[in-house]
C-alpha cells in the first residue's frame, strides 16, 4: 500500500474553461475606451438638450431616434395603449452581442406614474442616453450594459404626462389616468377642470376686488399680500384660487378636475378601495406595465420616479408581529439605543444608514441588502434621505411584495423648500419664494398681477407664481443635475446585481484512490442571488451546482447526515453535491463551500463544476487531476 | 327486445310532449322562439341573444363587455325601454370648457338612469344551468312586455343587465366540445416544456365527449356497483373488498410523450377566485387565483362593467349545484355586513327564496320582533357565535359560505363578496339544481347509502325519461398507456346540471319568480309637488334678505316691481320603491354618492339666493318596512369628503351664506322637501332633476306662476 505522503499531485486548472461569467463567448475589447475623467465620453454622439421638458411626441421621437442609432444595444416596443390610445413606449437596453435581454438580470425603471411628475421622464431618458452614448467609452457602463438588462419606461401615465407638459396646468394636475370620476358627487364626471382664463399659456391665481377682502397689492405691485391692518384704506381683494371657470353652473370653480384613481394606489399589494378605486389594475397604463413586469421574471430590482421630496423610499420587508407589547418607557430606551448605534456608525461614515426595523423571520437578508444599498444611495444622491415605504397599492410595493424584486420609489427634487427657505423654518413664505424666483430662476415663473374679464365673475385679477415647473417639477435648468446623480444610483444598484463565481477548487487525497474535492462558490455583490421575498413567493429559482467527471472518475455518494466524516479540510463545514447537484441561495458578499468524494481509476482525470443562478449568471471550472510519481 | 323497443317509443312520446309543453309555455308573444330541451352552450346562447336584440330593438341592447383569452366575446343583454329614462348629463349644459378637449367621458345611456339588476350565469364553465336560467328570464321579459303590465312597468322603469355566459371558453368546452371545464382558458405552458397547452384531455373513442376510462387496478379506489353496474362506487381509504378494484380516470392520453397525462391543458384559473375582495391572505400573500385580482379577462370585464354601470343595486351570480343560495360573505365573517343589510338579505330575500324552493323558513324570520328571545334560546343550543348574535342559524337553502362554527373563511376573491363590500350591491350566488327536489317524483333517500341510492335513481330516471342518452354505456377500449379498460359515464354537460326538459324548466321558473321578486324591491325616486311661486319683483337680484329658522323662512321684500322676479321653488323628492337607494353604507363607498337634486335654468338669467344649484339629499329610504329597522332610526350618511382640493365658491353678494347642503340632511325616511330661492331675470325654463345612482334619474319641468 502506498503511503499518502509519497504521492504528489499536480492540479491543473483547465484555463480554457474558466469562462467569462453569464455568457459563453469572449467579448471584443471596448473600442473607444476613455480612461481620463476629463476626456470625451460620447455625449455628442447623440446630443440631447436637458434644458427643457419635452412633449409626448418629442420624447417618444427621441427614444425612437436613439434606438435606431444604437440598435445593437437597444430595442423599443409599445407595451400597450393608454386609456386615450397613446402608446406606452419602453426601451430595452442591453448589449445584444452578450446574450438575450431576458437571460440577464434586469433593472426596471419607470417615470411619471403621476401625470404631473414629468421629471421622472427626464431622469429615465437621461439614464437611457447615458447608458447608450457612453457604452463605447466608459468601462463601467460597458460592463453594466453587457451583463444586465435595463427596461426603461420613461412615461408611465402618458395621457396625463402629455396633457401636463403641453397645456396650461397647476403643479398638481393632471395627476391621475383619465378614468372619469365624480369628485364633487353631483352626478357628473370630470365636468369642471381648470382653464387658462387670461390666455397667457400658464395657470396662475385669481383674485377679485372685494371691499371685505383680506388681500392688497404689495408696495412693488408684484404680489398680493395679506392685510395686516384691516382698517387700512386700500384696494382690497379676495383670493378665489387657481384660474378657471364654473363650467357646470353649480357655483363652484374647478371642483371636478379630470382623472380617476391615484395610479400609485392602483397596484395589487396593499390595495384599498378608498385610495385605489375602482379596482386593482383598473387603469390600462398601470395594468400594461404590471403585465410586462410579470412576464419578465428576470427583473431583479425596480426604480419608480416621483416628485418631490428628495427621498429614497425603499420597500421594507414585512415586519415581525411583536408578541409582547412594549411599554412607552421600553420603546424610548430602544429608540435611544438605536440612535446611539446610528451615531456610532456615522462617526466613520457620515452617509451611514440604519433602520430600526424588526423584520419577519426569513427576511433578514433583504433588510440587510436594502440597508447597504440605500446607504450608498444616500452617498450618491447626497441630500436624499432613505426612508421605508410600502403597502397601499403602490407600484413599488407590488414590485417587491408580489414579484420579489427589490424596489425603490425615488422622490426627485426638493426645491424650493430646500433652497428658498432662508430662515430655515421648514416652509417657504411668499417673500422667500419670490426671492428664490428672482435669484435662482432669474425672474422666470412669476405672473405680474393684471386685470382680466371672467364670464362668471366679471372683472378679476390674476397674478402670482406660474404653477408649473416652480413647485413640483424642477425648473428646466436643474433637470440635468437631478438626472445625473439619479442615473448614477440606478447604475450602482445594477452593478451590485448578484454574480456567482467559482472561487477555488481544492483536491485532497483520501485513502486509496479516493479524493475529496472542495469547491467554493461566491457572490461578492451586495444583493443576494434571489431575494428572501422571491423565495417566500416561490417565484425564485434557486442557485444550483452540479459536477461532471471524466469516464474514470465516479462520485461516491455520501448520505447527507454523514457529511461531517470528512478529513481536516472544508468538507466538515460543507454541503455535499449529490448526483442531481446541490441547490442553494447565495447571500450578498457570501461564499459557500461544497464538497464531493470521488474515486479515480488510473493516473489522471478531470472534474468539472457548473453553477447556475437565475439572476447571478453561470460559471464553470474544470480541474485536471494528474498523479505524478 | 320488443319490450325494450316499446319502452323507447314511450319515452320518445314523453319527450315530444315535454317539448311541446315547453314551447307552448311562452309562445303567445314569443317572437324569438326558445326551448329548453337541451343546453344552448356558448354558440346557441350568442345566437339567441343576438336574435333577441335584433327583434326587440326598442327594449334591448347587446353589449360586448370583453373577450375571453380564446377571443370569444362576453355579452351583456340590456333589457330596458330604450325610449324612457334620462341621465343628469343630458340636462346640465357645460360651457367655457378647456380648449384641450379631452374626450374621456362618454355620454351616459338613458338606461343608466334607471335602477339596475344584474343576472349572470356560467362563471364556472361547467355550471351552465345558470345560462339557461338567464335565457329563460330574457324570454319571459321580452315576450311579456306587451302582454303583462307588471313586466312592462319593470322594463319601462328598470334596467336588467343579463350576462348569460361570463366564462365563454369554459362553457364552449363544457357544452360544445364535451370537456367539463370549470375554469377559464389560458394560453400557458404549465409543464415548462416550451409548448403551450399541448397536453389536455382527449376524446379517445371519438364519440364527441370526454367521459371516463375505467380499468382494473389492484390499487384502484373504485368497485362496480352491485345494483347498477354502470355506477362506480368509491371505497373508503382503508376499506377492504373482495370485488375487483378499478381506477377511474378522465378520458386522456399523454399527448407530448413526457410520461404525464393532461399536465398542460387549456384550463386557466377560477374566475370566482379572481375578484379583489379578500384576495390576499392576512399576511399579505396571495390567497385567490390569478396573478392579481381581476387578472382574468372575464373578471376584468365584469369589474369594468360594474364600475361603469353604477345603477346596479341587485346582482345574481348563478352557479350549480345544490339548490341553495349563498348570500355574502365567504371571505370574512358576516359581522362585516351592516345589520340592516342582513335583515334585507335574510328576512326579505331569503324568506322569499325559501318559499319558492319549498323549504322551511326559520321561526325567527317569521317574528323578527322577538329576535332577543331567539338569541337567548340559541345560547343554550348553539356553538355558532355568529348565529347566537344574529338570533338564528342560517337554513340549508340560504346561507353564507364562511364556515361560522369553525370561524374559517371559505375562500379568497369571491365575486359576490366584492360586489357587496366594494360596490354596495345586494349580490348573491345561487347554486341551482337539487336533483332530489327538482326531479319530480324521485323517492327521498336518507341514511348511510342515501348518496348511492340517489345516484342509482338519477341514472334510472335518465333511462326512463331520456332513453339513456345522457349516460354513455361503458365500452371496451385499449388505452395506449393504461391498456385494457372501458370508456363510458355521464356526458359531461349533464353532470351536475339540471336535466333538460321538465326539470330544467322547473328550475328556470322558480328562479325567474325569484328575480322578479327582487326586481320588485328596487328603489324608484320620483319628484312630486314641484312648484315655482313668484314672491315679488325687484331691480336688484340680491335685494332680498332671507331669514331661515327651521322650516320657517322669512323674506324681506324689496321693491314691488322690477327686472327680477324673486321665485321660491319647492318640490318633494320621494322614493316610492321598496328598498333604500343604497345599501346601509353604500353612499360612503368610493365610486358611490348620495342622491342629488339639481335646479337648472338659463345660467345667465338665474341667480341662486338660497340653495345651491345642486344639493346632496343623502340616501332615500324605501317604503318597505325592514324588520328591526325604522326609517327614523337610520342616521343620514355624513357628506363625503372626496374633494382633492377645497372647492372654491365664487363670491356673490349673498344674503345668506350658501351651503352645499341645506336643511334636507336633517330629513330622513323616503321623502325630502327641497326648496330654493332664486332671482329670475326675464323668462327661463326651469327644471328639477333628481339623480340617484341606484334609484334612478327623473326630471320635472316647472312653470313660474
Amino acid at each position: 500500500m502506498k503511503s499518502r505522503t509519497n504521492l504528489k499531485y499536480m492540479i491543473v486548472f483547465g484555463l480554457a474553461f474558466t469562462m467569462l461569467i453569464s455568457f459563453g463567448r469572449t467579448l471584443h475589447a471596448q473600442k473607444k475606451l476613455q480612461k481620463s475623467p476629463g476626456g470625451y465620453h460620447g455625449e455628442l454622439d447623440f446630443p440631447i438638450s436637458w434644458g427643457r421638458y419635452y412633449s409626448y411626441a418629442e420624447w417618444t421621437k427621441i427614444m425612437h431616434d436613439i434606438q435606431k442609432k444604437y440598435s445593437h444595444l437597444s430595442d423599443i416596443e409599445s407595451i400597450g395603449k393608454s386609456r386615450m390610445g397613446r402608446d406606452q413606449y419602453l426601451i430595452t437596453i442591453t448589449a445584444k452581442s452578450t446574450g438575450k435581454h431576458e437571460d440577464k438580470p434586469a433593472m426596471w425603471v419607470d417615470g411619471a406614474i403621476h401625470g404631473n411628475e414629468v421629471n421622472g421622464i427626464s431622469c429615465s431618458l437621461y439614464l437611457m442616453w447615458y447608458l447608450l452614448t457612453r457604452y463605447d467609452y466608459d468601462q463601467y457602463v460597458y460592463n453594466l450594459v453587457n451583463n444586465c438588462t435595463f427596461y426603461i419606461l420613461p412615461g408611465l401615465n402618458v395621457d396625463a404626462n402629455a396633457s401636463f407638459v403641453e397645456f396650461p396646468n397647476t403643479a398638481h394636475n393632471p395627476r391621475e389616468p383619465f378614468r372619469p370620476e365624480d369628485n364633487d358627487g353631483d352626478g357628473l364626471y370630470d365636468e369642471d377642470r381648470t382653464e387658462d382664463v387670461d390666455g397667457d399659456g400658464e395657470l396662475s391665481t385669481m383674485y377679485i376686488e372685494d371691499s371685505n377682502g383680506e388681500y392688497k397689492l404689495s408696495a412693488d405691485k408684484r404680489r398680493f399680500v395679506r392685510l395686516t391692518n384691516m382698517e387700512e384704506d386700500v384696494l382690497r381683494f379676495r383670493r378665489i384660487g387657481q384660474e378657471g371657470y364654473d363650467n357646470d353652473g353649480d357655483g363652484m370653480i374647478n371642483e371636478d378636475d379630470i382623472g380617476g384613481p391615484d395610479p400609485n394606489r392602483n397596484y395589487p399589494s396593499g390595495w384599498n378601495l378608498q385610495a385605489g378605486n375602482p379596482y386593482p389594475m383598473s387603469e390600462p397604463c398601470t395594468r400594461n406595465t404590471y403585465e410586462f413586469m410579470l412576464k419578465h421574471p428576470n427583473i431583479f430590482a425596480g426604480f419608480h420616479y416621483h416628485n418631490i421630496g428628495r427621498l429614497i423610499m425603499f420597500v421594507s420587508p414585512p415586519r415581525a408581529t411583536s408578541t409582547q407589547r412594549q411599554t412607552a418607557e421600553q420603546r424610548l430606551k430602544e429608540q435611544e439605543r438605536f440612535n446611539q448605534y446610528l451615531q456610532e456608525l456615522r462617526k466613520t461614515n457620515k452617509y451611514a444608514q440604519a433602520f430600526d426595523i424588526q423584520v419577519r423571520p426569513g427576511y433578514e437578508e433583504d433588510m440587510n441588502a436594502q440597508a447597504k444599498i440605500v446607504t450608498m444611495g444616500a452617498r450618491i444622491l447626497k441630500n436624499y434621505r432613505p426612508v421605508t415605504s410600502g403597502g397601499m397599492g403602490q407600484a413599488q410595493a407590488s414590485t417587491y411584495d408580489m414579484l420579489g424584486a427589490y424596489a425603490y420609489l425615488i422622490e426627485l427634487w426638493g426645491s424650493p423648500v430646500f433652497d428658498a427657505d432662508e430662515n430655515d423654518d421648514g416652509r417657504v413664505s411668499d417673500e422667500e419664494l419670490l426671492k428664490w424666483i428672482d435669484i435662482e430662476l432669474t425672474g422666470e415663473g412669476w405672473v405680474m398681477p393684471h386685470k382680466c374679464s371672467h364670464p362668471d365673475l366679471g372683472e378679476i385679477w390674476i397674478g402670482g407664481t406660474r404653477k408649473k415647473h416652480v413647485y413640483r417639477t424642477p425648473p428646466a435648468r436643474y433637470i440635468k443635475m437631478e438626472a445625473e446623480k439619479n442615473a448614477m444610483f440606478v447604475m450602482y444598484c445594477a452593478s451590485q446585481f448578484p454574480k456567482v463565481e467559482i472561487d477555488e477548487v481544492n483536491v485532497t487525497p483520501e485513502t486509496d484512490n479516493l479524493y475529496w474535492i472542495d469547491v467554493a462558490v461566491k457572490n461578492d455583490r451586495i444583493y443576494p442571488t434571489v431575494s428572501d421575498r422571491a423565495l417566500k413567493l416561490k417565484r425564485a429559482v434557486k442557485d444550483k451546482i452540479t459536477a461532471i467527471f471524466s469516464n474514470n472518475i465516479s462520485m461516491v455518494e455520501i448520505p447527507k447526515n454523514l457529511t461531517k466524516i470528512g478529513p481536516q479540510n472544508y468538507s466538515t463545514q460543507s454541503e455535499t453535491i449529490g448526483k442531481e447537484g446541490a441547490e442553494f441561495r447565495l447571500k450578498g458578499k457570501q461564499t459557500l463551500h461544497f464538497c464531493i468524494l470521488v474515486q479515480m481509476d488510473g493516473s489522471q482525470g478531470w472534474v468539472e463544476f457548473n453553477v447556475k443562478s437565475q439572476h447571478g449568471g453561470k460559471d464553470k471550472r474544470r480541474v485536471n487531476i494528474k498523479l505524478s510519481d | 327486445m320488443k319490450s325494450q323497443f316499446n319502452n323507447l317509443k314511450g319515452l320518445a312520446i314523453a319527450f315530444v310532449i315535454i317539448f311541446i309543453l315547453a314551447s307552448i309555455s311562452g309562445s303567445a308573444a314569443q317572437k324569438v322562439p326558445i326551448s329548453f330541451d337541451d343546453y344552448h352552450g356558448y354558440t346557441g346562447t350568442v345566437k339567441y341573444i343576438k336574435d333577441v336584440a335584433r327583434v326587440y330593438p326598442d327594449i334591448t341592447r347587446l353589449i360586448e363587455i370583453g373577450k375571453s383569452n380564446m377571443g370569444r366575446p362576453i355579452y351583456v343583454l340590456v333589457i330596458s325601454n330604450m325610449k324612457t329614462g334620462t341621465t343628469i348629463d343630458a340636462h346640465v349644459k357645460l360651457r367655457n370648457m378647456r380648449k384641450e378637449g379631452v374626450k374621456n367621458v362618454t355620454p351616459m345611456k338613458a338606461y343608466q338612469g334607471k335602477p339596475g339588476q344584474w343576472i349572470c350565469g356560467s362563471t364556472h364553465g361547467n355550471e351552465h344551468t345558470g345560462t339557461e336560467v338567464c335565457l329563460y328570464i330574457i324570454d319571459k321579459l321580452v315576450s311579456g312586455y306587451t302582454s303583462d303590465t307588471w313586466i312592462k312597468k319593470l322594463i319601462d322603469d328598470k334596467t336588467f343587465y343579463i350576462c348569460p355566459v361570463v366564462n365563454p371558453d369554459g362553457v364552449y368546452n363544457s357544452v360544445e366540445k364535451g370537456i367539463s371545464q370549470r375554469y377559464n382558458s389560458m394560453m400557458k405552458d404549465n409543464d415548462r416544456d416550451g409548448k403551450v397547452n399541448e397536453d389536455g384531455p382527449d376524446d379517445l373513442n371519438r364519440d364527441g365527449y370526454v367521459t371516463q376510462f375505467r380499468y382494473k387496478d389492484s390499487k384502484g379506489r373504485y368497485v362496480i356497483d352491485d345494483v347498477d353496474p354502470r355506477l362506480m362506487v368509491q371505497l373508503g381509504r382503508n376499506e377492504k373488498t373482495v370485488k375487483p378494484r378499478y381506477s377511474v380516470v378522465i378520458e386522456d392520453k399523454d399527448n407530448d410523450g413526457d410520461g404525464k397525462r393532461g399536465e398542460d391543458p387549456e384550463i386557466g384559473i377560477d374566475i370566482n377566485r379572481n375578484f379583489p375582495e379578500g384576495w390576499f391572505k392576512e399576511d399579505g400573500m396571495q390567497g385567490g387565483q390569478g396573478d392579481y385580482p381581476t387578472s382574468s379577462p372575464e373578471a376584468h370585464a365584469v369589474a369594468e362593467f360594474f364600475t361603469n354601470h353604477t345603477n346596479i343595486l341587485m346582482a345574481q351570480f348563478y352557479h350549480t349545484s345544490g339548490g341553495f343560495t349563498y348570500r355574502p360573505l365567504g371571505t370574512a365573517p358576516h359581522t362585516k355586513l351592516a345589520p340592516k343589510d342582513v335583515a334585507v338579505f335574510d328576512f326579505i330575500m331569503g324568506k322569499k327564496y325559501l318559499e319558492l324552493i319549498g323549504e322551511e323558513i326559520p321561526e325567527a324570520w317569521k317574528t323578527p320582533e322577538l329576535i332577543d328571545k331567539f338569541k337567548e334560546e340559541l345560547k343554550k343550543t348553539s356553538k355558532n357565535k355568529y348565529a347566537i348574535s344574529r338570533g338564528y342559524e342560517l337554513p340549508r337553502g340560504w346561507k353564507v359560505s364562511y364556515n361560522e362554527t369553525r370561524d374559517r373563511r371559505y375562500s379568497y376573491g369571491l365575486a359576490t363578496d366584492w360586489l357587496y363590500m366594494q360596490y354596495g350591491v345586494y349580490s348573491i350566488t345561487t347554486e341551482l339544481w337539487n336533483p332530489q327536489k327538482d326531479i319530480k317524483g324521485l323517492s327521498k333517500f336518507t341514511g348511510k347509502n342515501a348518496r348511492l341510492e340517489l345516484a342509482r335513481a338519477i341514472l334510472k330516471y335518465q333511462d326512463e325519461k331520456f332513453a339513456g342518452k345522457l349516460f354513455i354505456p361503458w365500452k371496451k377500449f385499449k388505452h395506449p398507456e393504461l391498456g385494457e379498460g372501458e370508456i363510458g359515464g355521464w356526458i359531461p354537460k349533464y353532470r351536475g346540471n339540471a336535466f333538460p326538459g321538465e326539470p330544467l324548466l322547473g328550475v328556470c321558473e322558480t328562479h325567474w319568480q325569484f328575480e322578479l321578486f327582487r326586481a320588485g324591491l328596487l328603489p324608484e325616486v320620483v319628484i312630486t309637488n314641484a312648484k315655482a311661486r313668484v314672491l315679488f319683483n325687484t331691480d336688484n337680484a340680491h335685494d332680498a334678505t332671507v331669514l331661515q329658522k327651521g322650516n320657517l323662512v322669512t323674506v324681506k321684500k324689496g321693491k314691488s316691481k322690477g327686472r327680477y322676479k324673486i321665485v321660491e321653488v319647492t318640490a318633494t323628492i320621494e322614493n316610492t320603491g321598496k328598498l333604500a337607494t343604497h345599501i346601509a353604507r353604500g353612499a360612503q363607498l368610493a365610486g358611490n354618492r348620495e342622491d342629488v337634486v339639481w335646479l337648472i335654468g338659463d345660467r345667465d338669467k338665474v341667480t341662486y339666493l338660497q340653495g345651491t344649484p345642486f344639493q346632496k339629499i343623502g340616501v332615500l329610504e324605501g317604503v318597505m318596512k325592514i324588520p328591526g329597522f325604522s326609517a327614523k332610526s337610520t342616521p343620514p350618511p355624513s357628506s363625503q369628503q372626496r374633494y382633492r382640493y377645497m372647492p372654491q365658491y365664487y363670491p356673490r353678494q349673498m344674503t345668506q351664506r350658501q351651503q352645499p347642503r341645506q336643511q334636507q340632511d336633517m330629513q330622513t325616511g323616503p321623502k325630502r322637501e327641497v326648496k330654493w330661492l332664486i332671482a329670475v331675470e326675464g323668462k327661463t325654463p326651469l327644471k328639477i332633476v333628481v339623480t340617484s345612482q341606484k334609484g334612478g334619474t327623473k326630471v320635472k319641468e316647472i312653470l313660474i306662476k
